[in-house]
């Protein structure tokens, strides 16, 4: 080995030797980055840094040259150092061009190249070569071959560079265009693979990711190989090329950063370096400053990407002199404006655009219809063509005639957005679209920026349409099928997240514009509510599915409420599905879908059924009336324990009066108050806490004292108050007497003084009704699992009776269910009651053996018995 | 050392988070689980067609963490995640050998 990596003098020595310390490199690296503004002219700085590395090198050859004897040689620079573009860390690679014979005496030269170059701390890497080898390894090899295109003279033997390129540009680089353009599609698509990963849309790579800098050399090595110019921007619209080079240039600054920051060849633009960078380079401190220089990355980095696959296409599709030579025979009109050809759509006469804007949809409507691309001039013509849309392409029918029914069809729609968006057109169509253009979120969750996303979701709707998913979702699948008009699914899908180029609330500020956008596109009332609606909540079913107890069925009423009717849930599931798939490929789970399915079944389930749930309640409008009466503070104590079921059944003056029941029964345990109608008739109000069993125990007391059950109302209050409210009767007149002593008994029992058992065996002999003879009514039980999500509803017909309800509300508890809600009501001699049930645990009661069993001791307990024998309590 | 694993209802997770992270608690991984226990899956009915949701989805924290706020923690997590109906989840202890962070190589309770 050399000895100087072991003495330090004599390394100090060496690197004197080249006239720089490893420290005075980095000072004057650092000099560079401070005179030549970094951000301003990217590409200065590239040169200076290039030049610099220059002098070094040509210093470090000459000496080597003098300390060794070796052939004659040419040194020349290759890749991006070739290119004179160095980034702060980018590696130098050389080359050393020799004559073939003299290939043994070369290693002590390189070394003595290489040695003080990698103790000042340089990545320089030098392949030796003869002409011969080169031209060879350049045939066979993609990497080498390209690395030459870039290659410049240093130093040394500049016939030997000559030689060379004059070879390599006629025999090589100008041949098989076609084969090289290949090559590189195939090599550009295997390192995107590479880079395919969420995170690296997060966290780009700025040199080898999509639309990175290797994506723009690929470009202009083509341009080179195919049209034999270095110039890449002679080949584009000055527009075109000059947004082109305002992409690379943010590209280079954001590089250039990244090397300086880090101190190393740093081509990942983490989240930590963005936070850093972004201030640099002149953004807004903060989320919104990186976001927005995230934005501009991204647009760079779509501009680039589209230039090289543009270029690539062009080299790849463009037909040879044979064929072109039998174009007649392929070529066919569309219709008066377009045309086909080897597979392309085209523009037969270019002003069309000009003298008809909006052939520039129509351009699009085909492309759909035959399933064809247009060809790249076609392209060109559409962004020429731009400024022709104004507010009358905007507003006028034929065009958005088209547009719809691009989205309508439903087929490759969202290829077709992003070509229209690709192409500038969409964001000059829709200039809402051009917000939030490459609009990104400095989280982990959000992948796409807003645009690919929002392009994203329609692609989603379609493959579901298609049938992608038909297997893994069938209920998502059949509902798009359903859908009679697809494309206002689709036209929302795309606007969704209109609103995130606005400040505040995205969803209410998207409903705004989705408004706006709608009308103008002339869609009538009836396609614009649901789109406003759906923008506007498009993110309350997922926060609803995950985040609340589906068990609840006051959360299912809500957003029943919420969303009005089913054809409004339905496309709310499926833009919930099209929205979180298009996020990034892992955010949309089977976990997520099941919850989500239950939401949306549930709900579908009130929708077409009606469920338990009554009339929907216009809660607000109650509370406000309220007001008038009581307390707000008091209201609003309350106002979120009531259930919806509760205040569709009373009056606000009823309601304002169970408040002030349900506030004394803080102190006292029961309140029992009632009205009596027509001397045999009361209307009776129970309040106090619910425990298990009270119905039971409430209709027990009221057998006790030959008080019989009309009505029943019972409602529960979410902080426990019991609230129910009787229709009785008594044959007697002595209805007064009777209520007080059913007052009495209720406390009794609810203090736990005497059990209701006792009191009833007590007064068992004391029955004073005699039974008339009547038709008879035959018993019946129904036991309903089907028309509720959350109860059982267990449906009883009988004779009517003295007690029969405290008997039936005995046995269901004593089965352990739980009675919500009951309908009692008395047709002459037969009585129709409803319970809507749980067991025990909140869950309905399912088992086929629990049902049968209950249902056959109900029916046992309808027919009338001789006397009221009370359960035997073993 | 002890590994606390619970099983709850997906809208608890918030909930549960914010309990612990109130009482101390620094870490926890959570995972989107499936499964069944006493609360068994169902078929849901629409158009005609049978749905089936057989598999629950479910919200499963993992924590480590020192003895003494093992109790604590079991009880937070009770308290938050419980409904009181069927399906509010399970929670399992479970000693732990030995922990490391991986940056650092520290060990044990230090690693927490």
């Amino acid at each position: 080995m050399t000895s100087f990596e072991s003495e330090p003098e004599n390394a100090e020595k060496m690197q004197f030797e080249l006239g720089v310390t490893k420290n005075g490199l980095i000072r004057t690296k650092n000099q560079i980055a401070q005179t030549v503004s970094t951000y301003s002219s990217p590409r200065e700085f590239l040169r200076q840094h290039s030049d610099m590395a220059d002098g070094l090198v040509r210093k470090a050859f000459q000496n080597a040259q003098s300390q060794v004897s070796a052939p004659s040689v040419c040194l020349m620079a290759i890749g991006g150092y070739g290119r004179a573009e160095l980034a702060p860390h980018s590696d130098i690679d050389l080359l050393l061009l020799y004559s073939s014979s003299k290939k043994g005496e070369l290693p002590p030269l390189v070394e003595r190249i290489l040695y003080p170059l990698w103790d000042l701390g340089l990545d320089v890497s030098c392949s030796s070569r003869s002409i011969n080898e080169c031209l060879k390894m350049a045939e066979s090899d993609l990497h080498i071959k390209t690395s030459l295109i870039d290659g410049r003279y240093l130093d040394g033997e500049y016939e030997f560079f000559r030689n060379l390129y004059g070879l390599f540009m006629r025999k090589i680089l100008h041949r098989k265009v076609r084969d090289f353009a290949d090559a590189l599609t195939k090599d550009l698509s295997l390192r995107h693979k590479k880079y395919e990963d969420p995170n690296y849309a997060l966290e780009p790579n700025i040199k080898e990711g999509d639309g990175g800098l290797r994506d723009f050399q690929i470009g202009r090595w083509i341009i080179r190989a195919k049209y034999k110019t270095d110039r890449w921007d002679s080949i584009l619209f000055p527009d075109h090329s000059r947004s082109l080079e305002k992409s690379l240039q943010l590209l280079w600054t954001v590089r250039n950063q990244l090397h300086l920051l880090s101190g190393r060849k740093q081509d990942d633009l983490t989240f930590e370096l963005q936070e850093k960078i972004s201030p640099i380079l002149g953004f807004a401190q903060g989320t919104q400053g990186i976001e927005e220089m995230m934005r501009q990355y991204h647009l760079a980095t779509q501009r680039i990407s589209n230039f090289v696959h543009d270029i690539l296409e062009r080299a790849a599709h463009e037909p040879s002199f044979v064929k072109k030579a039998f174009s007649f025979l392929q070529r066919r009109k569309i219709d008066k404006n377009f045309g086909m050809a080897y597979g392309e759509l085209y523009l037969l006469d270019p002003v069309t655009f000009k003298r008809d804007p909006p052939q520039l949809m129509t351009l699009f409507e085909h492309s759909q219809t035959y399933r064809i691309k247009m060809d790249f001039r076609t392209e060109e013509a559409v962004m020429e063509s731009l400024p022709f849309i104004d507010d009358r392409f905007r507003t006028s029918s034929e065009v958005n005639e088209i547009f719809l029914s691009i989205l309508r069809k439903g087929e490759q729609a969202a290829g077709i957005l992003r070509k229209m968006h690709e192409l500038g057109l969409l964001s000059r169509y829709i200039p809402e679209f051009a917000e939030v253009e490459g609009k990104v979120h400095y989280d982990l969750y959000h992948v796409h920026p807003v645009d690919s996303h929002s392009i994203l979701a329609v692609e989603e709707l379609e493959n579901l349409k298609k049938g992608l998913y038909e297997k893994e979702y069938p209920l998502l699948t059949s509902l798009i099928r359903e859908l009679e008009n697809p494309g206002i699914l689709f036209l929302t899908a795309l606007l969704h997240d209109i609103g995130k180029g606005q400040e505040g609330n995205h969803s209410l500020a998207g409903a705004e514009l989705v408004e706006r956008i709608g009308t103008r596109m002339g869609l009538s009332a009836k396609d614009r509510e649901p789109m406003v609606f759906l923008v506007n909540r498009h993110l309350s079913m997922l926060e609803i599915a995950f985040r609340r107890n589906l068990q609840d069925e006051q959360v299912i009423l809500h957003f029943a409420h919420e969303v009005k009717n089913l054809h409004q849930l339905r496309m709310l599931y499926l833009l919930t599905f099209a929205d979180i798939k298009a996020v990034g490929p892992e955010a949309w789970t089977d976990w997520k879908n099941t919850l989500l399915m239950e939401l949306f079944l549930k709900t579908a389930h009130f929708f077409e059924r009606g469920g338990v749930a009554e009339p929907f309640v216009k809660r607000d409008g109650i509370i406000r009336k309220l007001r008038e009466s009581l307390d707000p503070e008091i209201i609003s104590e309350y106002a979120d324990k009531l259930p919806d079921r509760y205040l569709s059944r009373y009056s606000s003056n009823e309601i304002a009066h169970h408040i002030e029941m349900a506030r004394s029964i803080e102190k006292e345990i029961l309140l029992v108050e009632w009205q009596v109608e027509k001397e045999i008739q009361a209307k009776v109000t129970v309040c106090t806490k619910d425990r298990y069993g009270l119905f039971s125990k409430m209709t027990g007391s009221m057998f006790l004292n030959r008080l019989n059950i009309l009505q029943a109302q019972i409602h529960t209050w979410e902080d426990g108050t019991a609230l129910d409210t009787f229709w009785v009767e008594d044959g007697t007149r002595d209805i007064e007497r009777r209520l007080q002593q059913f007052k009495k008994d209720l406390k009794t029992i609810l203090s736990g003084r005497a059990s209701l058992r006792d009191l009833l065996l007590d007064r068992s002999d004391s029955n004073g009704i005699k039974q008339k003879i009547i038709p008879r009514v035959p018993g019946d039980v129904k036991i309903n699992n089907q028309d509720s999500d959350f109860y059982t509803i267990v449906e009883i017909t009988a004779e009517d009776r003295l007690g029969i309800l405290y008997e039936i509300t005995q046995v269901l508890t004593d089965h352990g269910c739980d009675i919500h809600f009951a309908r009692i009501s008395t047709l002459g001699n037969r009585i129709v009651d409803v319970f809507y049930v749980q067991d025990e645990w909140g869950e309905k009661i399912e088992q086929k053996q629990k049902t049968d069993r209950l249902k056959q001791i109900l029916l046992n307990r309808l027919t009338p018995q001789e006397e009221i024998a009370p359960k035997d309590p073993s | 050392m002890k590994k606390i694993e619970a099983i709850v209802k997906p809208f608890k997770l918030d909930e549960v988070k914010n309990a612990l992270t109130k009482i101390g608690v620094q870490g926890m991984t959570v995972t989107e689980v499936k499964g069944f226990g006493r609360q068994k899956g169902h078929t849901e009915v629409y158009r005609g067609a049978e749905y089936k949701i057989d598999f629950l989805p479910k919200v499963k924290i993992e924590l480590i963490t020192g003895e003494e706020l093992v109790t604590q923690i079991i009880e937070t997590i009770e308290r938050a995640a419980k409904t009181g109906k069927i399906g509010d989840g399970k929670i399992f202890i479970s000693p732990v050998d030995d922990v490391i962070r991986i940056r650092t190589g520290e060990r044990g309770k230090d690693a927490i």
